[in-house]
């Protein structure tokens, strides 16, 4: 069963969403300095959570969510698949998406109000964008964020058959989501802050998930992570494109 | 200079040069400080190391100033397990630390030629520790003789060591794919594809038998302690001189495996050739006597006389398999079966499949312990279909027990893995439904929950096509449910820990 092909086809979806449709990140806007100074001025958050707002505000999350978790689980679900017997792996992986989701919807509520009373507290964004850096720098470097990157990476065994299979796929769904709201969250928040530019922030924060999931587990210490094993992929396949073997191989024809 | 890597226990006596040369290597690389990159311990800790565990066995204490932290980065706890880079990491590891101790022997006047003996268990009569490593003295009768440890404690865990060859075996070298697969089918001879991987979750044919069950057995525990023996568990298993010689066979068998070139050919992908640096990870790092490190990757270890080596005895280890063997049990005619080429009967697939899987984990403590496949009704009779119909398609499945996610804390244990045994029966009288024998080599660490594993443990793959394929043929594969049966080497204490997730059987075919 092909695992990363369909997954990498819901992120790309999921991006051109967001670029290409006017409406896609037009959630974020809610929580612009504008809006909120509007609302406050009305004295009242009404407007802010309004039923049309909320709903609005569930589909921009998880069409964010869409384009950019999807990439990450690309691992697991191929090990619920490869775990599973076939009959029951498109069940698994609903199931498994199910509480994957639902961890990550909840946690949008908590992020997306964060951010909405960060908007009220601190009217500057630029005070804003600062402070939610150096929160998430303290957060990149922490032991805690090493925790919950080290546990995104547990493949645990599966029941196969029954509700046990069932609750099994569930239950690896939402602890999953846990760790990954406690490793991510910090920077998730960054898009949520700026007060333009969203989709590039998205992007940004994106690809910097993407490569600090390729580095393998390590002990939990006060540690700079950094874009490392990304990176040296990025040189390694570079110098691989441009070597003079693999041209003499013929290979760059 | 062409370096003959020879058989330790036909070198002449028990103290032939080789070994006496050997030893007084060792001592010289023992004298100098851990920090050195050319000391023993130095060269131990590349394999791996466990500060806390060291302490306890005496190998370092708070005195011992520690190297960098670069030059720990650069070189310690580099060694690969349950990857496709366990041969080529591990022949360079060996040549290098040969280099040193050459190094070591030519400073005090020993041949320039000196290479490193094997231990080939395997050959009739020299599954016994050789004798140079089981005397605490030097052929003089004096002591301190450097081959010797105290923390080998052998099978028995009663200091007599060697490998009961029943035990041990060899069906790795039929496997005509190097590398395999981590879903639940052939894991291959040489490992499953993994970046840089120090100690990874599924372990390689060769790896898992013999290497994995002579470090148990030759290591075994310290009963009293509880404390492993050096060769039972990766962190201190390079401390052991006896490790190198286990390693230098196991290299052995790679060159053996190698000289099939019809079917038995090392990797092309460009990440093993070019190693984990293709993939933006870990070097592979040795220092060298001159001062200098070598870097290298599993491409140039491929070619072991462009080395400068070679064994003295390449012979083929086990009889070679014939493809159509298997056809002829499944019923195709002898042309037919005589007509099969190359490898095809065996390796007819790569799709894997779940078949079944037991609803409980098993915890392993004392004695036996068991436990019930479940299987897929429709997945059975997918893999009977197969057999069935062998004799026309020539491409039948294979089947794989898996046990997944196996924990605990002591890397000496090891277990016999029966499938289908009838009720009641004793399992020494029944060899033909051994699935294979495990030892828990890494499992400790495995088992770490902020470990490089995420506290998963490791998963050991078992060939059992021959089993199914034999109550296919007494139509006993019609069952809901087969029992597999686990049996210890010896009584596992409670404070091990040991458990297995999930048992479960894949098919590989089309």
């Amino acid at each position: 069963m092909h695992v990363r092909a369909p997954l990498v086809l819901i992120s790309a979806a999921a991006w051109m969403a967001l670029v290409i449709e006017p409406g896609g990140a037009a959630f974020l806007a809610h929580c612009s300095p504008e809006m909120l100074a509007r609302a406050a001025l009305s004295l009242s958050l009404k407007r802010a959570v309004a039923p049309e707002r909320i709903a609005s505000l569930c589909s921009g999350w998880g069409l964010m969510l869409a384009a950019m978790m999807a990439p990450l689980v690309v691992a697991p679900v191929r090990h619920l698949c490869d775990r599973s017997v076939p009959r029951r792996r498109t069940r698994a992986i609903v199931l498994f998406g199910s509480g994957y989701v639902a961890v990550w919807m909840a946690a949008g509520v908590m992020l997306l109000a964060l951010a909405i009373a960060a908007r009220l507290i601190v009217y500057e964004s630029y005070a804003m964008v600062s402070v939610g850096t150096l929160i998430a720098l303290i957060w990149q470097f922490s032991p805690v964020k090493q925790r919950c990157l080290n546990r995104c990476h547990a493949r645990t065994e599966l029941a196969a058959f029954g509700l046990a299979a069932d609750l099994d796929a569930l239950r690896f769904g939402l602890t999953l989501g846990v760790w990954c709201v406690g490793s991510c969250w910090a920077l998730m928040l960054l898009p949520l802050l700026v007060s333009g530019g969203h989709v590039a922030a998205m992007a940004a924060v994106a690809l910097w998930l993407l490569a600090e999931r390729l580095d393998r587990p390590m002990r939990p210490r006060w540690h700079v992570r950094g874009l490392g094993k990304a990176a040296r992929l990025v040189i390694a396949q570079m110098q691989d494109f441009f070597s003079p073997r693999r041209f003499a191989r013929g290979e760059g024809c | 200079m062409q370096y003959t890597r020879k058989n330790v226990w036909e070198l002449g006596n028990d103290w032939a040069d080789p070994l006496l040369w050997y030893a007084r290597g060792v001592a010289a690389m023992s004298t100098r400080a851990l920090a050195e990159p050319t000391s023993w311990r130095f060269y131990g800790a590349i394999h791996g190391i466990d500060q806390p565990l060291w302490q306890q066995l005496g190998y370092l204490s708070s005195t011992d100033q520690m190297p960098s932290d670069a030059v720990i980065r650069r070189f310690w706890s580099q060694c690969q397990h349950g990857s496709w880079y366990f041969l080529p990491w591990h022949r360079g590891f060996v040549l290098a630390f040969e280099a040193n101790v050459r190094d070591a022997v030519v400073k005090l006047g020993g041949p320039a030629d000196w290479a490193l003996p094997y231990w080939n268990y395997f050959k009739p009569n020299q599954f016994q520790l050789p004798r140079a490593f089981a005397s605490p003295d030097w052929p003089d009768g004096q002591g301190n003789n450097p081959l010797f440890v105290q923390q080998r404690y052998g099978p028995n865990s009663d200091g007599n060591v060697f490998v009961p060859v029943n035990m041990v075996n060899l069906n790795a070298m039929n496997d005509p794919d190097f590398t395999g697969v981590a879903s639940g089918g052939s894991p291959g001879f040489g490992g499953v594809d993994t970046g840089f991987e120090h100690g990874g979750q599924v372990h390689g044919g060769i790896e898992t038998q013999p290497h994995d069950w002579v470090h148990g057995l030759v290591g075994g525990g310290d009963p009293q302690s509880q404390l492993p023996g050096l060769m039972s568990d990766p962190d201190t298993a390079g401390l052991d001189p006896i490790f190198w010689l286990h390693h230098a066979n196991i290299d052995r068998l790679w060159a053996v495996w190698r000289q099939n070139p019809s079917t038995d050919v090392d990797p092309t992908d460009l990440n093993w050739i070019k190693g984990p640096a293709n993939i933006g990870e870990r070097i592979f790092s040795m220092p060298m006597p001159d001062g200098t490190s070598w870097d290298y990757t599993p491409g140039d270890m491929v070619n072991l006389a462009s080395l400068g080596y070679q064994y003295d005895d390449v012979s083929p280890a086990v009889p070679v398999t014939q493809p159509g063997d298997r056809l002829l049990r499944l019923g195709a005619s002898a042309a037919a079966a005589r007509s099969v080429k190359g490898a095809s009967a065996v390796a007819s697939g790569k799709r894997v499949e779940l078949v079944g899987a037991s609803r409980e984990p098993v915890r392993i403590k004392n004695g036996e312990a068991g436990t019930s496949v479940q299987l897929d009704a429709g997945m059975r009779r997918k893999v009977s279909a197969s057999l069935t119909a062998a004799p026309e398609t020539a491409a039948p499945d294979r089947v794989f027990l898996n046990l997944e996610n196996v924990r605990g804390l002591a890397d000496s244990t090891a277990f016999h893995v029966y499938v289908g045994l009838p009720q009641g029966a004793a399992p020494a009288d029944h060899p033909e439904r051994l699935a294979g024998s495990i030892a828990l080599f890494g499992v400790r660490k495995a088992s770490r929950v902020d470990g490089e594993h995420a506290g998963q443990g490791l998963t050991f793959v078992l060939d059992i096509t021959n089993i199914v394929d034999s109550l296919h043929l007494a139509n006993a594969l019609d069952t809901d449910s087969l029992d597999v049966r686990i049996v210890p080497l010896k009584p596992v204490p409670e404070a091990a820990q040991i458990s297995i997730g999930r048992v479960s059987i894949f098919r590989q075919g089309r």
